[in-house]
């Protein structure tokens, strides 16, 4: 039974709602996060040897354009006001130029991150549509050929290198079967077609009723996007297994098999239904380390993705692109973070 | 399985339609290359490989080198030109049906807008302007449009006009941009003009067979023929140049007649593709050298001896034929084959691989058990091969090389730091005359530390000769060709053997091409798209 001490000074309510003080804690700590790892990236990009006026000015230029653009970078300032430009800069939404592409910052990833996003999205339903099945199938056949299909399967993902799967891809689907298109996002004929609206080729293809741009796009799509699955096929099967083997062999599972309840109709209703949330996390934590880019993939299949442009940002010691790059991979975790804790709240009542 | 009906056959009909076409558009040209490098489409910007050789096609110069004999100096913008008498003075008569892809006539004025816009922004290429005694400060009364057709040139010195029309007027900087389209998108930032420098980054205004439709950085750059070029038209309407960065896919692309061109392709897909009847391999001879560069800054590299053992250390025809098949041709002087006062093949490579030579001279230079030396080199194509061999030959004789591969960026800063002992690298010599070559790597004018001189790789490897510089002065304002020769050659036998580079190979540009791509002319200085046909 409760009691009330009626000498406590009543406490002052919050004059805020509770919601609005939520959103300042997630967006503080959002926030410091991602300039953390901005400062982190900024002091440890300028430490490395390489130096961005050469990208500009090229190899055999003379001491006084190199100073000239040395300036023009502002990189006689003090690194602590290189970083505060740079900040200052970034919350007016301005990113600077791309000192390897000339474009602004922003246009750059306009053009390449899309690319990525179409890339990865495919990827990650590949992966998650075999690799939850597999997983599943796995673990309720245990130590059948099912399950050791699974692992060859899990092995192969995680060791055969993308650079060699994915010429190899290209060797047998693309040069001798001819099944689907070869590097690059379309073939020459296609090229600037369709309008870009979105920037995934697929959506722009289908906005403008172009059906044969869309077939074009999509068998080129379809070899890069599997090979870039492999590896989560591996990682997701792997997982699903060992979530289902534990909750296969909780009590409740055979309480309802003795209860009448059909193999699979435990599997689905129950078993599954409870690594649900874990599989949530996996999942995008996938997606999310695919969205950062697959630098080899994008290599081999000629696609101008974003992996790549950091790299090739990062090769260049141009801090713009990078620092834009690496606050885009900040905001995809923080993103995909939040929406996994939304999603949490639907799938598991516990957690609300 | 029903449900899974509709969308399985949806699939199987895309990928049916996948490959429905097997070559490229037939007016065309589809080309696969490494656009990493590509920066900047501002021919007074240009400093890489990629940029150049798109943009030579879309703007013409004052001058031009005779695509094959490069030597020969031919009119391009400029139909004729002429020198006052006191050779200070050139005169150019520029074409008169000269027009932007706009349809608006290029004049002269352009002409001169360009060249000093060059020199005023200041970039890599401007030292071809400034070498000649322009200057910024000058730069008004030093190129002066007196009519729409005459452009008036005032030299500080009676330069050989063939070597100043060679290394300046048939140079990037020599390009026709619109001024009108300049002064329009120019940008000023602290009191000081871009002179257009970030519209032309991008696009391009200038008078050439092809005019740039589009860039995407590192992914594709699409070229369309110019309706208002006064000379001959295109073959192909379009050129498409597609960001390829792999060899593998390159070779398979060509294969399967989805590129016409394959430009950046290794010695082993090379190999492979010459034993293809549908595909020829031209490979052209460069103005370029891979050499490794000495710091002379370091007391045992500074000793000639320890040099010269080094340059025993290469089996040059060996790697010619194995690691450098198609990409090199062995060649130890610093003036390429081709250029004006090269040594011949065979005075131009005198060393061969020799280990007890090399002992020989190490002992004699007073170092018989070796030293160990840092050795610096480019992560890319063949160089981690052929420092590996060098490795592998300098510890037969004794000395212990320590690689560290690097990316080309890095590479760069080290050496123009002079923070190396030992570096591999390579150069471009920017027109077909041996002061290309000398007067930066055996001519150094200031050698101290502080005059930063890093575009000089004589300066990187603190080298200094005065009886060189001497001799290069001399040489370059010889109006006798004859006697000019002379002295190049003179030059070439001393750094041979003294000089703070080993040349090892000769730069081989292999280019694969398709059958179906006709007359396609290729020189080392231009890949004329224009010319090619299907």
């Amino acid at each position: 039974m409760a009691v009330t001490d009626v000498n406590r000074q009543p406490v002052a309510k919050p004059k805020l709602p509770l919601w609005v003080w939520d959103a300042w804690r997630i967006g503080s700590s959002v926030a410091a996060t991602l300039l953390g790892l901005l400062a982190l990236t900024f002091f440890i990009g300028r430490m490395l040897p390489i130096d961005p006026v050469i990208a500009i000015v090229g190899e055999q230029a003379d001491a006084s354009t190199y100073d000239m653009v040395y300036k023009q970078l502002g990189l006689d300032k003090p690194l602590y006001v290189q970083f505060w430009f740079f900040i200052s800069d970034m919350l007016r939404g301005e990113f600077g130029n791309a000192l390897f592409t000339g474009n602004k910052v922003s246009a750059d990833l306009m053009r390449v991150f899309p690319a990525t996003i179409e890339l990865a999205t495919i990827a990650i339903t590949i992966g998650v549509c075999l690799g939850v099945p597999i997983g599943v199938l796995a673990a309720v056949y245990r130590g059948s050929p099912i399950d050791h299909f699974a692992r060859v399967i899990g092995l192969l993902g995680y060791s055969v290198p993308t650079f060699w799967s994915g010429l190899m891809g290209l060797v047998l689907f693309y040069a001798m079967l001819g099944w689907v298109g070869g590097p690059g996002r379309l073939d020459v004929f296609y090229i600037d077609i369709v309008d870009r609206v979105t920037g995934l080729m697929l959506v722009d293809a289908l906005i403008a009723g172009e059906w044969e741009v869309f077939q074009n796009a999509f068998s080129h799509i379809v070899l890069p996007a599997s090979i870039l699955s492999f590896n989560a096929i591996a990682f997701i099967s792997r997982l699903t297994r060992s979530f289902m083997l534990a909750q296969l062999s909780q009590e409740y599972i055979l309480a309802a098999r003795v209860k009448g309840l059909s193999k699979w109709k435990v599997i689905r209703k129950h078993a599954f239904r409870n690594i649900a949330v874990q599989l949530l996390t996996i999942v995008a934590l996938a997606y999310a380390i695919l969205l950062e880019g697959a630098v080899v993939t994008e290599t081999v299949f000629a696609w101008p993705g974003f992996g790549r442009y950091l790299v090739a940002g990062l090769l260049a010691g141009d801090m713009n692109a990078v620092l834009a790059c690496v606050l885009i991979v900040g905001i995809i975790f923080v993103t995909i973070n939040l929406i996994c804790d939304l999603l949490y709240r639907i799938l598991d009542p516990r957690t609300k | 399985m029903r449900r899974l009906l509709a969308p399985s056959l949806i699939l199987a009909a895309t990928l049916a339609a996948a490959s429905a076409h097997a070559a490229t558009p037939k007016d065309a040209l589809v080309m696969a290359w490494n656009l990493d490098a590509l920066i900047t489409l501002d021919p007074a910007q240009i400093g890489e490989v990629n940029g150049n050789d798109i943009m030579i096609n879309v703007c013409n110069r004052l001058v031009q080198p005779n695509i094959k004999d490069v030597a020969k100096i031919e009119p391009q913008l400029a139909e004729s030109w002429s020198t006052s008498a006191d050779g200070m003075t050139l005169t150019f008569k520029m074409r008169k049906d000269l027009k932007f892809p706009s349809g608006k006539a290029a004049t002269a004025h352009d002409a001169a807008w360009s060249l000093k816009r060059a020199i005023h922004l200041n970039f890599g290429n401007a030292a071809n302007l400034k070498e000649w005694g322009f200057s910024s400060e000058k730069a008004d009364q030093q190129f002066v449009a007196t009519d729409d057709h005459t452009l008036v040139v005032k030299m500080d010195k009676p330069y050989p006009v063939g070597l100043v029309m060679s290394a300046a007027f048939s140079s990037n900087v020599a390009s026709v941009l619109s001024k009108e389209t300049g002064e329009k998108n120019a940008k000023t930032t602290d009191s000081k003009s871009d002179y257009g420098n970030g519209w032309f980054k991008t696009q391009s205004d200038c008078v050439g067979p092809y005019r740039v439709r589009t860039w995407n950085a590192n992914d594709v750059v699409i070229l369309e023929a110019n309706d208002n070029y006064f000379g001959k038209k295109p073959g192909l309407k379009r050129v498409l140049i597609r960001h390829v960065p792999e060899s593998g896919a390159q070779r398979l692309q060509l294969e399967k007649s989805d590129i016409d061109v394959g430009r950046l392709l290794s010695a082993d897909d090379l190999k492979a593709l010459a034993t293809n009847k549908d595909v020829h391999i031209e490979q052209t001879v460069m103005h370029g050298f891979s050499y490794f560069a000495f710091n002379m800054g370091d007391p045992i590299l500074a000793n000639p001896k320890v040099r010269e053992a080094f340059r025993y250390l290469v089996d040059y025809t060996g790697l010619e034929k194995s690691v450098m098949a198609y990409l090199g041709k062995a060649r130890n002087s610093l003036v390429p084959i081709g250029a004006f006062g090269a040594l011949d093949e065979k005075e131009g490579l005198p060393f061969k691989l020799d280990i007890d030579m090399a002992k020989k001279l190490l002992a004699e230079a007073g170092y018989p058990n070796g030293f160990s030396m840092k050795y610096i080199l480019s992560a890319n194509q063949f160089n981690p091969a052929v420092a590996q061999h060098i490795q592998a030959n300098a510890a037969k004789a004794g000395i212990k090389l320590d690689l560290e591969q690097m990316a080309d960026a890095n590479l760069f800063t080290k050496m123009r730091a002079r923070e190396f002992q030992i570096g591999q690298i390579g150069w471009g010599a920017g027109y077909p005359d041996a002061h290309s070559m000398i007067s930066r790597h055996a001519y150094n004018p200031d050698n101290r530390l502080e005059s930063k001189l890093a575009q000089y790789p004589s300066w990187r490897s603190a080298w200094f000769d005065e009886n060189i510089n001497k001799m290069t002065d001399e040489a370059m304002m010889e109006k006798d060709p004859a006697k000019r020769i002379a002295t190049y050659k003179k030059i070439q036998e001393h750094m041979l053997h003294n000089g703070p580079m080993a040349y090892m190979f000769q730069t081989v540009r292999p280019i694969a091409i398709r059958k179906e791509v006709k007359d396609f002319a290729i020189g080392p200085f231009k890949v004329d798209y224009a010319s090619a046909r299907k």
